[in-house]
C-alpha cells in the first residue's frame, strides 16, 4: 500500500488494476506452476510406463512356467525285469537302476501310439518325448510300493522341454529341424497325441513345490528348495535384525550422550548402509564360513550376512521415526514422573511402531532381493534336497529366490528363460504380499488415533 | 484491576517450600538465568510475571530438572525443595517429578483416550490398588481440571481430538491426579476462555491449601486474584519478589513499575 500517496488515482477506479484481469506477474506465476505440474506429470507417466514395461515382460515371459504339459500313460511293470528274484525286498529291488526303468515308458509309449492307432514315419524310440526326469520317478514309485510289479498302473509323465515348448509356442517346426534334441516327428506325435487327449498342458505346482533341475531336464526344475531357502533365511534375519536393530535405535536416539563418540557411531551406521552387499558377501565367508565354521550354502549363514546388511536399514528408519515423535510428548511422560524407559516403551515407541515395522519390511524386501552375498557365501551351489525343518534346517544346503533365477539364467537351454522369469514373478510376488502387510500394519497401529 | 483488593490481603509466614539460590542457566553460550534467589513458600500461589524470553520457563523447569532434558541445557547454583538440595547426585529426577507437577505452556495429551492420560500417572505410580479406585482418581482430577463435565461421556476417546483448551484442562487433570506437593504452571490458560479460567483460578485457589503452586503468567490481573506473592523477571534476572499487593501496588524497582504500568515487556 506503499503506492497509495505516489499514484493520484480517481478514488473510484481500483488502485491496483482490476481483479478480472490478471496482471504479467500473476500470469507468470501461473505460468511457472502449470509448467512444474507438466514435470511432474511426464515424471509419473515415465515411472508407470517403466513399471508396466517390467511387468508385461515379466509376466509374458514367465506366466507359461506355472503351466507344463503332461502325459498320461499306462506302464507295465514286469516282474522278470524289475524284480528277478521275485521277493519284493525293496533292497534287491534297488539293484535295478532308471536304466532299467527307461525302456518300459518306450514300451508304454508305442503301446499307446497302437492303441490310438497313430502312424508317424521316422519317429525314432516315441519314449523320447517323454522327460529324463520320467523313469527316476518310476522307480521311485516301485520302490515305494514293491506290491505294484507285476501290474499294469496309470502314471502322468512330464513332457520333455522341447515338447512342452512346443505346446507354449517357443519351439515350432523350423526350428525343430535344426535342433538335435525334437524332431518335427515328435511334433507329429505331440498333436496326436492331444488330440488324443492323452498329452496336455495344464496348471505346474511342481514349479512351485518341486526341487530344482539339471541343465537337460528344465520341465522338472522348481523352486521348492529356494522358496524354503529364501523363508529361512528372512526368519533369521526377523529374529535377529529386528530386535538387536530397534534396541540398537532406541539406545542411540533416546538414551546415548550426544557426544563426539555416538556421533561417529551414527556416521558409521549411515557407511554401512552405503557399502555394496557384496562386501557383505566377503566379510560373511570370512567370517561365518571360514572362522566360526559353519557349513556353506546354508540358510543360517546367509542369514546372517543379510541380517548385517539389513541392520543399517533398520536402524536408520527407527531413528528417524523416533525422532518424529514430538518431543512435547517425551515432556508430558517425564513430567508426570515417568523413568525414560517408561517413556519410550509406553509413549515414544508406539508412535513410532508404524516407522519401524515399515523400515523393518523395507529391509526384509530388500534381503529377500539380495544376490551378490549369497553367490560367496555358496548359496549358488545345485541343491536337490530339501533342507529339513527348523531349526536344524537352518544348516542344512539351500537355495535362495534371487540366486536361483541367477542360475536359471546361466543355463543353455532356453526352456529355463521361461523358469527365470516365472521365478522372477514369484519373488515379485512374495515382495508385493510383504509390502501389503506393511501397508497393513501401518493402518492398524496408526487407526488407534 | 478494580477486581484487586490487595492490601486486604492477609499474609501469614508459611514454610519455605523451596528454597533457590544463585541459579544460574546456560544454553550452550545463552546465559538465560543469572544469579536467581528466591524462597517460595508451602500452601501458597507465587506468580511469576515478567516479558517474553525473560526465562520464566527456564526457571520454572529447573524446578522439577526438566531442563536435565535439554542436552544443552546446563543448571548451577543451588535449589533446595524442604531442605533438600534436588541437584544432589543421589536424586533421581523421576522421584522428583512425582512430587513436583507440572503443566506444560503448550498443551500436551497423550495421544491416548482420556481415561488413560489421566489415570497414566497414578498407575505408574501405584497410587490406586484396582480399577475402581482409578476410576475414582480419574474423575476427582477431571473435576479439579473444570473438564468433567465435558469429557465424562467420552472418557474413551482421544485426548487429542480434544479442543486446545480441553486439551490444557486435561493436562491439569493429569497434573493433579499424582497428588504432587508443588504444581508448577506455565501459563495454564493462556489457551483457555474466561470461565474455564475461572475455574482454573478456583482449582488453584484449593490446591493452596495442601501444595505449593507456581503459576507464570502474563495476565496481571490473573497474577494479582490468585497469588500471593509475584516473582518479577527482566532479561534472566529476578528483579523483584515480594507481596503480591506489594509488588502491584509500591513496586520497589522501576523496571516493575513499568512492566506492571504496561511500558516494558
Ligand atoms: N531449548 C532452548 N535452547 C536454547 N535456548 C533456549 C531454550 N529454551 C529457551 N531458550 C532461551 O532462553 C531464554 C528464556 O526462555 P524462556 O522460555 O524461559 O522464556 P519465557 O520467559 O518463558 O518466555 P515466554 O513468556 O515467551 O514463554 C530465551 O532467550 C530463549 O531463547
Ligand atoms: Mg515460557
Amino acid at each position: 500500500m506503499s503506492d497509495i500517496t505516489a499514484t493520484d488515482a480517481v478514488p473510484s477506479a481500483p488502485r491496483k488494476g482490476s481483479l478480472l484481469e490478471q496482471d504479467a506477474r500473476t500470469k507468470r506465476r501461473n505460468a511457472a506452476e502449470t509448467r512444474f505440474k507438466m514435470y511432474g506429470i511426464i515424471a509419473v507417466t515415465l515411472g508407470i510406463l517403466a513399471l508396466v514395461m517390467l511387468v508385461v515382460s515379466i509376466v509374458s515371459n514367465g506366466a507359461s512356467a506355472f503351466q507344463q504339459t503332461y502325459i498320461t500313460l499306462e506302464v507295465d511293470l514286469p516282474e522278470d525285469r524289475l524284480d528277478p528274484e521275485g521277493n519284493r525286498n525293496r533292497d534287491q529291488m534297488a539293484r535295478v537302476s532308471t536304466f532299467g526303468y527307461g525302456p518300459l515308458i518306450g514300451e508304454a509309449m508305442e503301446a499307446q501310439i497302437a492303441a490310438l492307432g497313430i502312424e508317424i514315419e521316422e519317429l525314432g524310440n516315441p519314449g523320447d518325448i517323454v522327460s529324463k526326469e520320467a523313469p527316476a520317478q518310476l522307480r521311485n514309485f516301485v520302490l515305494a510300493n514293491p506290491d505294484v510289479v507285476g501290474s499294469t498302473v496309470t502314471f502322468e509323465f512330464l513332457a520333455n522341454g522341447r515338447i512342452d515348448g512346443y505346446m507354449k509356442d517357443r519351439v515350432t517346426r523350423a526350428t525343430a529341424l535344426l535342433d538335435k534334441n525334437v524332431s518335427p516327428a515328435q511334433l507329429d506325435l505331440t498333436d496326436a497325441l492331444g488330440e488324443a487327449g492323452v498329452l496336455e498342458k495344464r496348471f505346474n505346482w511342481a514349479f512351485i513345490t518341486a526341487p530344482d533341475a539339471s541343465g537337460q531336464r528344465p520341465e522338472a526344475a522348481g523352486l521348492g528348495v529356494a522358496i524354503v531357502g529364501s523363508f529361512y533365511m528372512m526368519l533369521v534375519v526377523l529374529i535377529l535384525a529386528l530386535p538387536i536393530g530397534v534396541a540398537a535405535s532406541i539406545y542411540l536416539e533416546e538414551f546415548a550422550p550426544k557426544n563426539r563418540f555416538t556421533d561417529l557411531i551414527e556416521v558409521n551406521i549411515a557407511n554401512l548402509a552405503a557399502v555394496p552387499s557384496i562386501v557383505f558377501g566377503i566379510l560373511g565367508l570370512a567370517i561365518f564360513i571360514n572362522f566360526a565354521g559353519l557349513p556353506q550354502s546354508a540358510p543360517i549363514v546367509g542369514g546372517l550376512v543379510l541380517t548385517l546388511m539389513t541392520l543399517p536399514t533398520i536402524i536408520i528408519a527407527t531413528r528417524a521415526s523416533l525422532k518424529s515423535v514430538p518431543p512435547s510428548i517425551r515432556e508430558a511422560a517425564l513430567g508426570v514422573g515417568a523413568s525414560k524407559m517408561q517413556t519410550v516403551f509406553h509413549h515414544v515407541l508406539p508412535l513410532a511402531a508404524p516407522g519401524i515395522l515399515t523400515g523393518t519390511i523395507i529391509g526384509l524386501a530388500q534381503a529377500l532381493g539380495e544376490t551378490a552375498p549369497l553367490l560367496l557365501i555358496g548359496m549358488v551351489a545345485f541343491v536337490r534336497e530339501f533342507p529339513a525343518g527348523p531349526p536344524e534346517g537352518f544348516f542344512d544346503p539351500a537355495s535362495a529366490l534371487p540366486v536361483q533365477v541367477y542360475n536359471w539364467t546361466q543355463r543353455s537351454d532356453p526352456a529355463f528363460v521361461e523358469r527365470a522369469s516365472g521365478a522372477i514373478i514369484v519373488l515379485l510376488i512374495f515382495l508385493v504380499i510383504m509390502n501389503a502387510i506393511a501397508i497393513l500394519l501401518r493402518r492398524r497401529f496408526e487407526r488407534r488415533w | 484491576m478494580n477486581d484487586m483488593r490487595l492490601t486486604e490481603r492477609a499474609v501469614d509466614s508459611k514454610d519455605v517450600k523451596i528454597a533457590a539460590r544463585k541459579v544460574q542457566v546456560f544454553y550452550g553460550e545463552t546465559h538465560a538465568i543469572k544469579d536467581v534467589d528466591v524462597d517460595i513458600d508451602d500452601k501458597t500461589v507465587t506468580a511469576f510475571i515478567g516479558p517474553s524470553g525473560c526465562g520464566k520457563s527456564t526457571f520454572l523447569r529447573c524446578i522439577n530438572r526438566m531442563n536435565d532434558t535439554i542436552d544443552v541445557a546446563r543448571v548451577e547454583g543451588d535449589i533446595h525443595l524442604d531442605g533438600e538440595d534436588i541437584y544432589n547426585p543421589k536424586v533421581d529426577p523421576v522421584q522428583l517429578r512425582a512430587k513436583v507437577g507440572m503443566v506444560f505452556q503448550k498443551p500436551n495429551p497423550f495421544p491416548k483416550s482420556i481415561y488413560d492420560n489421566v489415570a497414566y500417572g497414578p498407575k505408574i505410580h501405584g497410587l490406586a490398588k484396582n480399577k475402581a479406585e482409578l476410576d475414582e482418581i480419574v474423575e476427582r482430577a477431571l473435576r479439579r481440571g473444570a473438564i468433567w463435565d465435558e469429557v465424562k461421556d467420552r472418557l474413551q476417546e482421544p485426548g487429542t481430538g480434544l479442543s486446545g483448551g480441553q486439551q490444557q484442562r486435561l493436562c491439569i487433570a493429569r497434573a493433579v491426579a499424582t497428588e504432587p506437593e508443588v504444581l508448577l504452571m506455565d501459563e495454564p490458560c493462556s489457551a483457555l476462555d474466561p470461565i474455564a479460567t475461572a475455574q482454573v483460578e478456583e482449582l488453584i485457589d484449593e490446591l493452596k491449601q495442601n501444595y505449593s503452586v507456581v503459576i507464570v503468567t502474563h495476565s496481571m490481573q490473573q497474577a494479582a486474584r490468585v497469588s500471593q506473592k509475584t516473582a518479577f523477571f527482566h532479561l534472566g534476572y529476578l528483579v523483584e519478589y515480594g507481596e503480591t499487593g506489594q509488588i502491584f501496588t509500591n513496586p520497589k524497582d522501576s523496571r516493575t513499575e513499568s512492566y506492571i504500568t504496561g511500558r516494558i515487556g
